[in-house]
This record gives structure tokens, sequence and C-alpha cells, in this order.
């Protein structure tokens, strides 16, 4: 007998629970030597029974122990359900089974600590794009185009456009000259890798998707762009040509702008843009968070602080308002980039996010090259989990009153609208794009599908979601360099250019049955609903 | 021969109409036909004649689709241009189209001929198939195509002969062939923008040049062109486009990143500035430096639970080892490192906390402590270390003295007891009945320890003068004098009331002191049971036993009292003693002739110059048990306690005092309990109280808590074989682990019986990371 209290923690309150297959283990002990989360421990368990085999009752006492696996009890220990035991097992004699009747959240609290995790809101999963359809499919009206033939202008604009009417042209003869300097307009892919930080991913994630990015752009004729995340950049990458292809985001923390503006006079190109992060949809109002256990000696280094938590200010320390931080944030970093490289701005989106466009559009300085908006099912690598579940925006509706907002002032697209959080949550980023580039969106941006396709296992049902832990089991969330050296950057990058491939394919085959060459931004009739509700917020044809 | 014009001034036939007068002369039998059209659809197909006659059609100014499904037997001639869909869905028909064709020439064509004697336009050919029952269709075309020529094609043979086209970049013109996945294309000419995903381009085989020899005379005389015949057959002019067959298509895009990387990429990846990687990748299981957990041996790192609940630190579980590896005399004299009163105490008065503790007390019962000192009772001393020649007086010759003593001289120091009774013993002799503690075996433990040559000066009692003496006689002192003034509190009538201890030293002196027929005794600790049990045997009838709070006498010996008719009241508060007996608090008497009391005693310190450390009556020594240069104390002098206490501290300070003698630190031994979770309990069985050995057999349910007890389950084990038993050049054994076979799992800790494996973070720096930058 073992003495065991009613408020003891056990395997049954804990999130998941680790179903053993006793007769299929071999103790070969890999699910053990796999588990970064020492979630499981071997033991001996006591096989002690009293058997009868005779005609009537003989007792006969069989005593025996053996070797088991077993799920380590209480809250320090906590399995997350990444299924690297399962992973591993040649025996198929182990795996994590989701327990929906845990406790955990009554669990984790001790010490008076709020629970922090990284990944998804874990609560609204049901997603407004998901009740949206590509509704209108040219037919009889109007011959749609053959995705595999024809050609395709997926580009959107990352930069401040002008209206036809502000463009400084002077007729000099035959010709139109330009007398006055334009403001920078990239014309990029309608999808950007973002803002994961140097810190946040290991070293090998982040260059994976640094390597894809400039694969995608190199071989594929697909000219995606990468934003660096609030952690600094690789001063190697500063230097060389491609960081053509990098968006590098200053945050309310700054971290890394030392060794940035150290590499200025080295650099042999000029980066994409800038990004200027004001918050983010996971956790809007709340700054970033890079734990301790992840602040290794090379994150400090790059960002200049000694191994410690490493919040962000919610704010960026001197904006108090929406000129201010134009004129501030806006002015300087074009200024830093000699005019020469655009500048958007990120938002999590907001009640107020559409004051906040109507603003930007009237930037007398065209010095605004975008503005991002960041739904509530946006990741990240820490938070609180209370940020995570409770806090955010949806980002459809938001998208298109602010679209709406331009449309109502004639200066639609002059200011790039970007949406991000959630995309490809569901599966299909192409679909989520298409769908918010008919509401009124030029592009997107992805990023916890990115980690997903090196190999992340986390979900929006609680799987995992330990990426503030360090011990992230597949290398990606950690500095650990045992846990690090899991990850094949080559594999990770091969995977994200192979759905960038399928994406722009998937995209195409949207915009050829609508009949569109170009992305149809705005194009919201080409989008139906079933519920009347969505159908009446994003002014969209309502069907049944 | 059907003639027919479609122009009538003004009027023009509609195609219905010419289809219907085609018809109708068909229906005639009719087979030569010469339709003047106006732009009239489908001329020429689907017809045939009744009698199955070949039909002929000579056509001017056709509308689009001219032949189209056109079944074999009919032959159509359009003199000039057609527009577009010639020969559409061309299901055997010989069309000739002296002119050019328009859009989609050949379209879906699946047999039959068609030759154009100019250009045709975009998609021409598109979605060719061949019917494998008929001769592949054939597309002849003098020219050149619009663009998107032969998309989809599936089949048949089309020949582009480039002828006139000087002008154009390609004579397929752009994004030919997409889609394309049977058939054959010859081609004359420039080509560009061809599907390359779909198609390869090649040139003539023997077979190739064979059957366009053999055709394009036939092609150039229908189009009336066969002046080009020589132009057109240079052969080496020539190309043909093959759809790619099925397995040459790439499935998937083969993006090939390592390449890029290695060759393309940033050298030595972005981060090598600050980061050393060599992009290895590592299993999900790794060996050596990349595991996350190593196993770590550590024997007798951590008490077992009786050793640390032990106040003189017995390690019980080595000497059930040593019994299980059979050396049995070793095994019973280990415990005199610890203690000379294995019998006395452990096997006779003791509590032993140690068996309280005993892992195995969790499984059945805990293992036979007691009994098994009672093993070491008569067990020769062993021989001290040679003289050190250092000189130690140890004032007070009870417990902790006796075992300062005995310590100490078996470090080879002179050691000599001043003991103010006529015995030495101290309360083991004194105050202990020896119904608990037989006289025989006190007296034997006591013989071993003067056996090692303690010399002990009996019937001394030191006061300040001789403790001075003493003091600059010898090299160290050892104050020992135990706590022997019976605690009384001054109730009224207090000195009506005999002192427990007191009483139970008349007892043990073999005088018989008087006691009433009723008794009743004040505190309920073992004193009192002693005192209790003494009264009884003395003739008392009745005994009660008050306290003030739970009895703190242990349950054997509460047990003891009750069955010979004592009965235990508590809480009880006494307030007064009178002739009739205690008073108490709420005003209850409870009858007495006799009242004894046992509630403690204190030590009297009088003896000891001025300035040693008190605290309430007790020496506060520093942590090396000492109170003043060269003077030690233990035992109660320090805090009254249960015997083992004092044991526990006299072995401590009897280690000061050799560290002191030797000019050394004394540093006491910190003990650390071996946590429970380590041990595997399941390995043992539940035994039943009939099952349970000799306490010298009891090796068997020993679980050896915290030390190695050699039972190579780990070895056997682990899934790697990465551990092995060694023999060090001492005899003694250890199991290490192979870092380079060892992935980390714990098995061995977890199948480890005695919680000697235990499983650390593998905290062995990988080089990878720096702040400086790496050059």
């Amino acid at each position: 007998m073992e003495t065991v209290r009613t408020q003891d923690v056990s395997v049954n309150d804990l999130p998941w629970k680790i179903d053993w297959r006793d007769e299929r283990c071999t103790m070969c002990g890999s699910c053990v030597a796999a588990c970064t989360f020492t979630a499981i421990e071997a033991a001996m368990e006591r096989r002690s029974v009293t058997i009868s085999t005779g005609h009537q009752p003989e007792p006969a006492q069989r005593h025996s122990a053996v070797p088991v696996i077993r799920q380590r009890s209480g809250t320090a220990h906590i399995c997350v359900g990444c299924g690297m035991c399962e992973k591993v097992c040649p025996n198929k004699a182990i795996r994590p089974v989701r327990n929906e009747d845990n406790r955990v959240n009554l669990l984790t609290r001790a010490g008076g600590v709020a629970i922090k995790r990284g990944g998804r809101n874990n609560i609204m999963a049901d997603r407004v794009l998901d009740k949206v359809i590509v509704g209108r499919i040219s037919q009889m009206t109007d011959p749609s185009l053959d995705s595999e033939r024809h050609t395709f202008d997926v580009l959107a604009p990352f930069g401040r456009v002008l209206l036809p009417g502000e463009l400084p042209f002077t007729v000099n003869g035959d010709n139109l000259e330009l007398t006055a300097k334009t403001p920078p307009v990239h014309w990029i892919y309608p999808l950007i890798f973002s803002d994961m930080s140097v810190g946040a991913l290991s070293t090998r994630a982040w260059e994976a998707i640094a390597l894809a990015t400039a694969y995608l752009n190199e071989k594929c004729n697909i000219p995606v762009r990468m934003s660096s995340g609030e952690g600094g950049m690789p001063v190697k990458l500063l230097k060389s040509e491609y960081l053509k292809y990098m968006i590098i985001q200053i945050a309310s923390g700054h971290f890394g702008w030392n060794r940035i503006i150290k590499a200025m006079p080295h650099m042999v190109t000029d980066p994409a843009g800038i990004l200027i992060k004001i918050g983010q949809g996971a956790k809007p109002g709340d700054g970033g968070l890079l734990p301790a256990a992840k602040v290794a000696e090379h994150i400090q280094a790059i960002r200049g602080v000694p191994k410690a938590d490493l919040l962000s200010p919610p704010n960026h320390q001197g904006l108090y308002s929406i000129e201010e931080s134009v004129q501030k944030m806006h002015m300087s970093l074009n200024a830093a980039f000699k005019f020469r490289v655009p500048v958007a701005i990120k938002c999590a989106a907001s009640a107020t996010s559409v004051s906040v466009y109507n603003n930007l559009l009237r930037d007398p300085y065209y010095i605004c090259g975008g503005f991002f908006i960041d739904g509530l099912q946006g990741g990240t690598g820490a938070a609180n989990e209370v940020s995570l579940d409770h806090t955010g925006h949806p980002v459809v509706s938001k998208v298109r009153e602010c679209y709406l907002a331009a449309v109502k002032q004639g200066r639609q697209g002059q200011i790039p609208l970007w949406a991000g959080g959630g995309i490809g949550m569901t599966g299909n980023a192409a679909a989520d794009a298409f769908k918010l580039i008919c509401l009124g969106a030029n592009g997107v941006f992805i990023g916890k599908i990115l980690i997903q396709l090196l190999g992340c296992v986390g979900n929006e049902r609680g799987r995992c979601n330990a990426c503030n832990t360090g011990l992230c089991p597949t290398g990606i969330c950690t500095q650990d360099p045992r846990l690090v050296k899991r990850l094949d950057i080559d594999k990770g990058a091969q995977a994200i250019v192979d759905y960038m491939v399928a994406f722009d394919q998937e995209l195409k085959k949207l915009m050829a049955p609508i009949g569109n060459s170009s992305l149809p931004v705005g194009r919201s009739d080409a989008l139906v609903t079933t519920d009347k509700a969505v159908a009446d917020k994003l002014a969209i044809q309502y069907a049944c | 021969m059907f003639k027919i014009s479609t122009l009538n001034g003004n009027e023009r036939m509609s195609t219905q109409e010419l289809l219907q007068a085609i018809n109708a002369a068909l229906a005639a039998g009719e087979t030569e036909y010469e339709i003047e059209a106006s732009g009239q659809h489908d001329i020429g197909g689907p017809l045939w004649h009744p009698e199955g006659k070949p039909l002929k059609f000579i056509i001017t100014n056709p509308g689009q689709r001219v032949g189209s499904m056109c079944l074999e037997g009919t032959e159509i001639i359009v003199e000039g241009p057609a527009p577009a869909d010639v020969g559409w869905l061309n299901a055997g028909g010989k069309i000739i189209v002296r002119g050019d064709g328009g859009d989609t020439a050949g379209h879906c064509a699946a047999s039959g001929k068609i030759y154009i004697g100019g250009r045709a336009g975009t998609r021409s050919g598109s979605l060719m198939k061949h019917d494998p029952l008929y001769e592949p269709p054939e597309l002849w075309i003098l020219k050149n195509t619009g663009s998107f020529s032969f998309e989809f094609m599936g089949g048949g043979i089309a020949v582009v002969c480039g002828y006139d086209s000087e002008q154009f970049d390609s004579v397929l013109g752009d994004r030919s062939c997409v889609g394309m996945v049977g058939g054959k294309l010859y081609v004359r000419g420039p080509i560009q923008g061809i599907s390359a995903k779909d198609v390869k381009i090649m040139p003539l085989c023997d077979s190739d040049i064979a059957w366009l020899a053999a055709n394009m005379p036939q092609f150039l005389n229908e189009i009336g062109r066969a002046d080009l015949g020589e132009t057109l057959t240079r052969w080496e002019e020539w190309r043909k486009v093959l759809p790619l067959t099925y397995d040459e298509r790439p499935k998937k895009l083969s993006a090939d990143i390592r390449s890029f990387r290695l060759r393309e990429w940033v050298q030595g990846g972005i981060f090598s500035d600050v980061c050393q990687d060599d992009y290895a990748v590592m299993g999900l299981v790794a060996k050596g430096l990349y595991r996350q957990r190593i196993p770590v041996w550590e024997n007798a790192r951590y008490n077992a639970p009786c050793e640390f609940n032990c106040t003189a630190s017995i390690p019980t579980q080595q000497r059930f080892n040593l019994l299980r590896e059979g050396k049995i005399e070793e095994a019973y004299r280990l415990v005199l490192d610890y203690t000379p009163f294995p019998g006395s105490v452990c096997g006779a008065v003791c509590p032993n906390p140690c068996m309280e503790s005993c892992t195995r007390g969790e499984i059945d019962y805990p293992a036979q402590i007691n009994a098994l000192g009672a093993y070491s009772a008569g067990i020769p001393a062993p021989t001290p270390a040679a003289n050190t020649g250092k000189k130690v007086a140890v004032i007070g010759g009870g417990p902790a003295g006796l075992t300062a003593a005995w310590q100490l001289a078996r470090k080879g120091h002179q050691v000599t007891v001043y003991e103010a009774d006529d015995v030495v013993g101290g309360k083991l002799e004194q105050a202990i009945p020896r119904s608990r503690l037989p006289r025989e075996v006190l007296l034997a433990e006591i013989n071993r320890i003067r056996d090692i040559g303690v010399a002990f000066q009996t019937g001394v009692k030191v006061d300040r003068e001789m403790f001075a003496q003493i003091k600059a006689g010898y090299d160290a002192v050892v104050v020992a004098t135990g706590a022997h003034v019976p605690r009384v509190f001054p109730w009224p009538g207090h000195e009506r009331i005999v002192k427990g201890l007191d009483f139970l030293k008349a007892i043990n002196r073999g005088e018989r002191p008087q006691v009433g027929r009723r008794v009743v005794v004040i505190g309920c600790g073992n004193s009192g049971m002693d005192a209790a049990v003494g009264a009884y045997q003395l003739g008392a009838e009745q005994v009660v036993l008050i306290d003030v709070q739970q009895p703190a006498a242990f349950p054997k010996e509460i047990a003891h009292v009750e069955a010979m008719g004592g009965v235990l009241m508590w809480p009880v508060i006494a307030k007064e003693i009178t002739e009739q007996g205690v008073v108490t608090a709420t005003g209850d008497l409870i009858p007495a002739d006799t009242v004894i009391i046992t509630v403690g005693e204190t030590p009297d310190l009088s003896f000891l110059p001025e300035g040693a450390p008190l605290e309430k009556g007790l020496l506060k020594p520093d942590h090396a048990y000492r109170i003043a240069d060269g003077v030690f104390t233990a035992g109660d002098t320090i805090r009254p306690g249960r015997l083992v206490d004092a044991i526990g501290t006299g072995r401590e300070a009897a280690l000061a005092v050799d560290a002191y003698l030797k000019g050394e630190t004394f540093a006491a031994e910190a003990k650390n309990k071996i946590a429970l979770t380590r041990i595997s309990k399941a390995y043992f069985k539940r035994l039943s109280e009939t099952e349970i050995p000799a306490a010298g057999e009891d090796y068997q349910r020993c679980i050896s808590c915290g030390s190695c007890r050699d039972c190579h389950m780990c070895m056997k084990s682990c899934p790697e074989n990465a551990i092995t038993r060694i023999v060090k050049p001492d005899g003694t054994f250890a199991y290490v682990s192979d870092d380079n076979r060892c992935i980390g799992c714990g098995i061995c800790a977890g199948v480890c019986p005695c919680g000697v494996w235990a499983m650390h973070a593998n905290a062995k720096p990988i080089p990878m990371y720096t702040m400086a930058g790496i050059s």
C-alpha cells in the first residue's frame, strides 16, 4: 500500500497521459532519452499476485518486479504531448494521449506565478476565414484563366504608393519626367515570413527560414521577404547580398540595433524594408518576452544584454501618439537608410485599428510604407497564457474595415495593408491569403506555420506550446545546443521552399477561376459566406 | 456534282440552310460538292454516303469548323484560307486548306489528315489525340503557328515546316506544348518559350526522316507547293518535339538546399560570427556529449533512512551489505565504529528511530536493527590505533562520556574516565531498570571499553578545583556529566514528591525504596513508565500516571505499564500535592500515598570554571563541541535526550577532540537522507510475520537504501550495455557507465533498487555559441 492523498497531483490531473504498452516495450530507453521534458522515467513495478492453477482454490503466490516506463506525476515535469517518445519508439509502445479531464489549469500557478507558454490562442480556434469561400467562379459570364498557363502578376507593394495625381511628373515633349524623388516601393511576393526573433528561434531555425527566403528568390522566382523579428540580425547576413531579401524589425526593446547600425557602412545592398513593431496579435498591449533559459551567449552578444528574462516594454518608450510615431519612428528609420528603404508599421488588430490606419493615411511625408495588422491567432515564443487566450482581435474584419475606410477616401492601396495572425492555421495559407486579399489586404504574413514546416509539433489544441521553456524537442525554439542540433537546416528550409512553391500554385488556382491575373485586392465579390452575420460585417455576399 | 453559291445578291444562306441543302443532296446520293461559301460553319462533317462512296468537297470562303467531326472517306479542299477550328474533332477526313488556317486548327483531331498551306493560329493542334484503333491523325502546317500551339496534345503527328517564318522568334509561337503528354511534333525553324516541363526537343532519327520524306511530297502536292520539296527536306534543319514520358516528368520540386547553402549562401552560415555550427544533425537519441542526461553512480552519497535517523549515524545498510557478502565478523564489528553499546542501547533500550524510518517498514516490517545490535554485544574490541601519546580526560562515565572515551581510545589516545559513582555506565547503569537492560550485557560492553585501555577513575566527584587539575594534566577534557538534577515544580506540597531519577537509581542500587499502596507518577515519558514499573515491583497496588500532554513514552513501555494495571491520564495539570494525593487544576483529587515525578533532569555544571558558555542551564558548545580551549562536551549537558543522542554527540565530540589533538579542523559530517522516490521497493516481496528471517539474515529484506547492493540489475538492464562493474585496487567495486555507449535513458536509475544511480542534466558544455565573436 502506498499512501496517496486526494490533493496529490497524479498523472490523471495532467493534460497528457502516457499510454505505454508493456507487451510491446523492449526497454530500449529511446523514449526516455528523447524526452526533453523529463516527463517519463524508467521504474520497477511490483507484480505480485496470488493465483490458483488447481481444480480448486490452491493459492500460489507469484512475485515479480518488472521494469516499466512511466509518466512522472507532479507539475514539475508535465508531459506536453509533443510525441517525441512515440516518434522514436521502434515498437509503437508509447504515445501521449490527450486527457480531457485534466486539472492542469488549477495546478500550474504554484508559487503565485502566472502561466506562461508559447504558441497561439488555444481557445478561439474558430475562424471567420473558414466560413468564407470563393464563391464567384467565372464561367459563362467571363472566362476563367488557366492557372497552368496564364501569366500571373503575384506581387504586392511594400512601401508608400502615390496616387497618380501625386506623382511628380512633368511633360517634356513626348516624355514624362520625374521631377522629384518618390517614396521607395518594392513589389514583392504577397506573403512575408514574419517576425520571429533571433532568440525566440534557434540559430538553425532562423537561418533555415532565411535560407528558404534566399532560395525562393534566387531559384524559384518567388520574391518572398523575411522579417527579422525583434532580436537583431546576424551580422554576416547584414553584410551579405541576401540582405536585400530581409525586412529588419525594430520593436520596443530595440534589441540588436547596435550591430545593425554598426553594419550599415558595410552593407552591400539595402534591406527590403523596415518594420516597426508596435504590437503583436498574440499578446496585444504586452511586450516581447524572451525567457532567460533561451538567452545563450550569442543572444547576449547580438542583443547586448546579460542572461536574464528579456522583457520588451509594451510601448515604444517616448511614443505617445500616432502622429509622434509617424514623425519619430518612421522619419528616423526612413532617414537612417537615406529614404531608400520602405518603412512599415505592425500593430495588433484592435478596436482602434481603423483610427490608426486613417491617421497613417494622412501621413503628409509619404514615409509610412505599410500597415501590418496582426490578429489574435498569431503565435508567440513566450507570453502569459492569459494574454494569449483572452486578449486580441480577429484580423479579418479589421482588414476589411481599414480597406473600406481607405476606399471611402479614394486612398486604397496607398499604404499597403498586410494581414497576419493564424494564416494557414487550418492548413491552407494560400486560401487564407487569397480571401484576405479579396477583402482588401495587399498581402499576408506568416510565422507559426513556418516553424511548423520546420518540424514544430505545437498546435492550437494545447500540444507542446513549450517554446518558452528552452526545451523545444525539435530544436526550433531553444538555444540549447543539444536540442538545436536536432534540427536539420536543409530539410527545414526545403519544407518551407516546397510549401511556398505549392502556395504559389494554389494562389494561382484561386486567382484563375475568378479571372484575375493580378492580385484581386478588394475583390470581395469573389467571396461568399453562409453566415449572415459575417456577410453583413464584411459586406460580402450571403449565400445558402 | 452538287454546286452551290451561298450568296444571291445581298441574300446569304444561313449555315442551317446550307447544311440542310448539303444533307438533302447527300441523301440523294451526291458525292461531289462545290461550295462557294460565305462564312457558313461546320461544312464537311460528319457526313457519309448512303452507299459508302467517298465524298469530296471543294470550298471557298468557309466559316469556322470546316471539316469538323469529319469522317474517313471525306476529302475537303478549301481554296484559300479558313478561319478557326479547321478539322475540329477530325475523325478520319482529309482536309486541305490551301491558304492560312485560323486559330485552333486541328483542335482535338484524333484521326485523318489536315494540311494547311499557310500559317495556323493560336492553340493549333491543341488536344490532338490518337485512337489506337486507327492511324494517328496528322496536322501539317506549311508556315508557323500562333502561341499556345499543341497545348495538351495527347497523340498524333504534327509537322510545322517553318516556311516563310523568318520574322518570327518561334515558329510555334510562345508557350507551345504546355500540357503536352503524347504524340510528336516535327518542326523546322526557331522554337522559343516551349514548355520545358512538358517536352523535350531532339534531333531527327532515321525513322523520322524516312517518315517525313515519305509523306512530305503528298502534303506539298495537296497544297500546291511541290516546288518547296527541296527547301523543306534539308533534314538537319528539322527537330522533333516529344512529350516527356511519365517517368521523365519531375513529380515534385527538386530543390537542393544543401548545395545552395554550401555554394551560394553566406559561407559558414549567417551566425558564424557568434556560433560555431557544423550543421551535423543529431537524432532524438544521442550518446556521449549529446545525451540530455547522464547517469551518476552515487554510491553511499546519501544516507539510508536508518542511518539518517540514528543520531549515532550507524549505517546499518552497510552492515547488511557485509552480511550479504558473507562478511559476518566485519558486519558485526562495523557498528563499533559508531557506538560501544550496540547490545545495551541498539539491542535493548533504544527506541530505534532507525527502524521507525526503515524503508522496509513500508513493505512489511522494518529490518530488525535492534536485534542486529544485540549480535554485536559480544564482539571483541578491535585493536586500537598506535598510541598517540596524547592524554584525554573524560569527566562522566555515562553513555556520552564512555562513547567519547571509546572513540578516543580506539584512535590511540590515552583516556581516563572520571566517574562520580562507584561504577561507570551512567544512567544505563543507574536508572534503566534491569528488566529493560540485562546487566551482563551492559557490563560486557563496559568491559570491552576497558579492554582497549580506557582507565576508569570511579567515585571521583569532580569539583572546580579538581577540574582545574585535570585540565592541567591532560591534553584535552571532555565534559560528559549528563543531567542528574531532577526537575520538580514548586507546587504547594512539592516536598512530598519523590524524585523519579533518585527512585530509579535506588532500585538499581538494590535498595527497596518505600512506596505506598497508591502511587501517582507525574510525567509519562519512558522514565515515568520505568518508575511505574519499579513502583509495582516494590508493592504498589495502583499506579496512575499523569501528564499535561500526550504521553511521550514508547508504546511498548506504555503497554507494559498498562498490562501491570497502570492507568495513564492526560491532559492533567497538577496544582498541589497533599497528604491525600495530587490535586489537579480542575480541583479533582487523584489519591496517592506516594507521588513520583519524572519530568526530566538538568545538569549540574557547578564544577566548571566561570565563563563556560551556558544557555538555560545547558552548555552551548561551538560547532566542534568545544566550551573552552581543550575542553569539550557531549551528551545531556548540551541537551538532555535519548541514549542514542548521547552516543551520537559522544562520538562526534571525540572526533572533534581527535581533530583538535592533531591540529586539524573538525567538521561534522553532513547527513543527507536519500529520497524515498529513488528507492525501488517493487523488488521486494511483502512477507508475512512468520516469513521474517532472523536478524542476522535480514539482509534479505534490507533494501540497502542509497548504498549499492551489488545486484547487477543496472548492468543487465542497460539497453546499450554501457555499464560495467570494476574492482578497484583496494578491493572495493564500482559500477561505471561508458559515456560513448550511454544514451542517458535512465533505465539504470529506474531499476536500481537502492537509488544509487541518479540522472543528472548533462552539464558538459558544447562549445557552440560565443559572445566575443569568432573571426
